[in-house]
């Protein structure tokens, strides 16, 4: 609809579709995309002759706008132009006005996009503005938001009716349209325009469907009009694109195809998209009068950059002035603002040459803007191949026209076929999460009514290990955690009450008096651990899994990790609290209630390895690094080597690893799994997820130098898969000379003289 | 394909816990800012390149340490290797200064018979109406050590840059003037693409400008 060119909308936006004019006009008027208005769904005859309207426009636009209008129109009886009049836009589009029988009201004007109506010969008048069979307006997205789009849809053949018809409803709304983004993308192949345009009339105007049409323009009024087309969405992405090189201005589309091609430039709300619409990079000789919003296309440019210069004067030059002077117009397609003025006339020359060439062939469809809401973004400049070229360059052979036919073609082709690909991609996806759900659902009820019940006589049995492996179903995975992990200590939530207790005190304590405060608990460990203890649990709860967002203060699970973290420095003040833990405690809290978080953290920080390292037992973490170098050789000996001569020891990666049980360097999930198995194997597993990390990225690690290695694996990226690391942990065996983990590991402790080389900088000091 | 770079230099970020050393590392690094963030555990990596003049490029490797005192007993056995550091403490937290001279000590135990050189970072200087800890009282600490001070913000990016290659360029000329020496066994200082010299990298362009016919 056409924008309020008729005074709502203000000089500021320029807004409005202009028509391109139609066959044989002058190439030098710069183009404006050739939109189509759509008449709104009144479909009323009536309609300003252009010149009036565009008068009309002008007046409720700013000063450039009549002047343009004023100085187009001139120049198009200059040139003799039979066709309709066009109006050149201070943006530098051209604005198709015709005079027609119909006659818009002049009331119209103040009505942005309102008035569209077909015109006795077919041609689209929109706010009084006629888009003649053989022009088409360029409709110009408005760009402000506030205003609406207007589209002027050219639309010269009756049949093209009903397209018009909707479209028109669609255009009509435009004031609410918001816009600027759905006018955006520059082009809009006439489907997406017809889409808009039936969106708009749905939905009442999401967009403002813009279709523009080629004009045709054999060097007359004849109105070649281009068909509306109208293309939903759905038509859009499902079919191929209509590539009819035959018909030039024909449209696919749903609802009544018109012969000819519409060229929809998106009178892009936003310059960027305006200069998209004019991406034609071949205008084809013969398209009809295509209106084109300038567009800052480069390639456009740079193609016609010998026009430009031909077109430079005179016209064109005018034009670029009031381009530049009239940065408001952008509905016209041009964007002066964003490009600088050459361009802008290169673009607008070439839309305009695209325009006033009679398409032998012309691509069907115009090309295909960014409208946003589209999926079928390819399209958008790839018609542009099948543009002739602007009538005042020779005409494209006959074999280039068809070898663009035919890359159109292929490039159609292709987009759908990525298309499809996508598609089927997706729908696999989907059937494997599906089956996923399914065996996580089965899974559980294996477990709760065959395994859980009887634990202790089916938790060495084949086939619950296997289905361990498989990975515990979500919310039998506490239980069994808790089961497996047992409770050595034989700490009761008593306990845990109690302990939570002392700690509440001694936070509370340290916070009023601010001093040190001694009690029994507190006897083994300084006041400044202590403090700094808790400082710093307070600190890291905040930094645990911030990205979940459930640790944070005022978050659900804060004061409950406060809870546990604190218990335990209570519970256990020769280990305290450790940087690293905390993520061991939120993991459990994730999966099971307080008191059971807590029994099953301190008795698993009990376990030899985690004391070790919690306490940074060097000759321990030495030996555990020795045991782990044994089998990362047997089974990675290339790795093992490379990471050698680089000097990579596994302190470096395994702390971080080992500390948080990998809840820290994996997606939570994948960590999960890996603690499933980690309950059922014991330490071992944990050194055995090591070597299957870096068996799956053995790869890319042995391309890498030292730095680039440490920082890989110490940010390990976000996208591991579970399965393909499980294949890789599977393929890792655990033996080396016939001997396993336990067996290497305790030959190491016997052996005081641990070879230092596995871990240099944990030499005791 | 990895840019020519004249040396490459390892530095060591120390500090208390949460003074902001991973913080300001990943602005310097990453350009970003991270409200929060992991803590680190054991030690983290990362790396950039610097021009300290031009055409004069110095590849950092840069070692973020965890803070706790728990974990001085692994990173201390890291300064070895290291030619610089950074020695951060955080502006708000009077506590965090009156460790530095712990850290220096134990950075200076650790790393002989090498030496490092380090900066003294008064970090989160945006917070200006927290702060505990007066810019004179730690340029005199500073000076006492002969060591420079900067104060800088990773929220705000003030002085991150200037942090980093301030250091850089005192131990560049350093490695020039032939007092930091480069050996074999030590990391410290690698050297680069460029063959020999510092300024060889001016020698190879004009030899491969040398007409060949």
């Amino acid at each position: 609809m056409v924008e309020s060119a008729a005074g709502g909308r203000g000089a500021e936006e320029g807004r409005l579709p202009y028509t391109a004019d139609g066959p044989g006009k002058q190439e030098e008027m710069d183009r404006l995309d050739s939109q189509t208005v759509a008449p709104h769904g009144e479909n009323d005859e009536s309609c300003q002759t252009g010149e009036e309207s565009r008068r009309g426009r002008a007046s409720g636009g700013g000063v450039q706008r009549d002047q343009a209008f004023a100085w187009t129109g001139d120049e198009q009886h200059r040139q003799g132009h039979t066709g309709p009049a066009v109006a050149k836009l201070p943006n530098g589009d051209v604005e198709c006005v015709s005079c027609t029988a119909s006659r818009c009201d002049s009331s119209d004007q103040t009505n942005p996009a309102r008035c569209c109506s077909l015109d006795r010969n077919g041609k689209v008048l929109v706010n009084g503005e006629l888009l003649s069979g053989s022009e088409c307006a360029s409709l110009n997205a408005d760009v402000s938001p506030a205003s609406s789009t207007s589209f002027v849809l050219c639309v010269s053949k009756p049949q093209s009716h009903d397209a018009t018809h909707d479209m028109g409803a669609a255009l009509h709304q435009n004031q609410d349209v918001s816009s600027s983004v759905r006018l955006t993308s520059g082009y809009t192949s006439s489907s997406t325009l017809s889409s808009l345009v039936q969106r708009e009339a749905t939905s009442g105007g999401q967009e403002s469907g813009m279709t523009s049409k080629n004009c045709s323009s054999e060097a007359d009024s004849e109105c070649t009009l281009h068909s509306l087309r109208t293309f939903s969405q759905r038509d859009f992405c499902s079919e191929p694109l209509p590539s009819n090189p035959e018909d030039r201005e024909s449209c696919p589309g749903p609802n009544g195809q018109q012969e000819d091609s519409l060229t929809l430039k998106d009178v892009s709300l936003n310059s960027r998209n305006t200069y998209e619409i004019s991406r034609r990079q071949s205008a084809p000789d013969n398209m009809p009068g295509v209106l084109t919003v300038a567009s800052s296309d480069a390639a456009l440019k740079q193609k016609k950059q010998g026009l430009s210069e031909i077109f430079g004067r005179g016209l064109f030059s005018r034009k670029q002035k009031e381009a530049q002077s009239a940065p408001g117009w952008k509905l016209f397609g041009k964007v002066p603002l964003r490009e600088s003025p050459p361009k802008d006339s290169k673009t607008i020359q070439q839309e305009y040459e695209a325009k006033t060439s009679k398409g032998g062939h012309s691509p069907p469809r115009p090309s295909q803007g960014r409208r946003k809401n589209l999926e079928f973004e390819p399209l958008s400049t790839t018609a542009l191949i099948l543009e002739d070229r602007p009538s005042n360059l020779p005409a494209k052979p006959e074999e280039e026209a068809q070898r663009h036919r035919q890359e159109y073609d292929e490039m159609v082709a292709e987009a759908k076929k990525r298309e499809l690909k996508e598609a089927q991609k997706k729908k696999q996806q989907m059937k494997e999460r599906f089956k996923q759900e399914d065996n996580i659902s089965s899974a559980m009820v294996v477990w709760n009514t065959e395994i859980l019940p009887n634990w202790d006589s089916m938790r060495g049995s084949r086939r619950v290990k296997d289905l361990w492996w498989q990975g515990l179903p979500p919310n039998v995975r506490g239980r069994v955690w808790s089961l497996a992990i047992g409770n050595e200590l034989n700490i009761t939530p008593e306990l845990y009450e109690i302990f939570l207790s002392r700690a509440k005190e001694r936070w509370g304590t340290f916070r009023d008096t601010g001093c040190e405060v001694e009690t029994e608990v507190e006897s083994g460990t300084s006041v400044a651990d202590r403090e700094s203890s808790l400082d710093l649990i307070k600190l890291d709860i905040s930094r645990t899994f911030p990205s979940l967002f459930i640790f944070q203060k005022g978050g659900p699970y804060h004061d409950l990790l406060h809870s546990v973290l604190g218990a335990y420095t209570c519970y256990r003040p020769d280990v305290g609290y450790v940087q690293g833990m905390s993520f061991i405690a939120a993991v459990l809290i994730l999966n099971m209630e307080e008191a059971d978080a807590f029994i099953a953290f301190a008795n698993l920080l009990n376990k030899p390895c985690q004391m070790a390292f919690f306490r940074v037992d060097h000759e321990l973490m030495l030996k555990y690094f020795a045991a782990f170098q044994v089998f990362f050789e047997e089974n990675l000996p290339r790795l093992f080597s490379h990471f050698q001569s680089s000097n990579l020891t596994p302190d470096l990666y395994l702390i971080d690893w080992i500390f948080t049980l990998y809840s820290k360097s994996l997606p939570l999930d994948v960590a999960c799994r890996v603690w499933d198995v980690f309950c059922r194997d014991g330490e071992e597993f944990l050194f055995r997820t090591g070597l299957g990390i870096l068996r799956l990225y053995e790869e890319v690690l042995l391309c890498m130098d030292f730095i680039h290695i440490a920082q890989f694996l110490t940010r390990l990226p976000d996208d591991v898969s579970v399965d393909r690391l499980f294949g890789c942990i599977s393929c890792t065996q655990m033996t080396s000379n016939n001997r396993k983990w336990t067996q290497v590991f305790s030959a190491l402790m016997k052996d005081k003289e641990v070879d230092k080389s596995s871990s240099p900088s944990l030499k005791s000091s | 394909m990895e840019a020519i770079w004249l040396y490459q230099f390892r530095l060591i970020v120390i500090g208390d816990s949460t003074v902001g050393k991973s913080c300001l590392i990943r602005r310097f690094t990453e350009g970003r800012f991270a409200q929060v963030s992991d803590p680190t555990v054991g030690v983290d990596f990362f790396s950039r390149l610097v021009e300290i003049e031009p055409g004069k490029r110095i590849k950092l490797q840069i070692w973020d340490t965890a803070g706790q005192e728990r974990f001085r007993s692994i990173t201390r056995a890291y300064y070895r290797n290291s030619v610089g550091g950074l020695l951060l403490f955080d502006i708000t937290n009077r506590r965090s200064f009156q460790n530095v001279h712990e850290w220096l000590e134990e950075a200076r135990s650790h790393v002989q018979p090498h030496s490092i050189v380090f900066l003294l970072v008064g970090h989160k200087c945006d917070l200006e109406s927290q702060r505990q800890v007066t810019r004179q009282e730690a340029e005199k600490l500073a000076a006492a050590y002969g060591m420079r001070y900067v104060e800088t913000s990773a929220r705000d990016a003030i002085n991150v840059e200037r942090a980093f290659t301030e250091l850089t360029r005192d131990i560049f000329e350093l490695v020039k003037h032939g007092e930091i020496v480069i050996t074999e066994d030590w990391e410290g200082v690698r050297s680069g693409f460029v063959p020999n010299v510092v300024h060889s990298s001016e020698e190879v362009t004009k030899s491969e400008r040398r007409c060949l016919c």
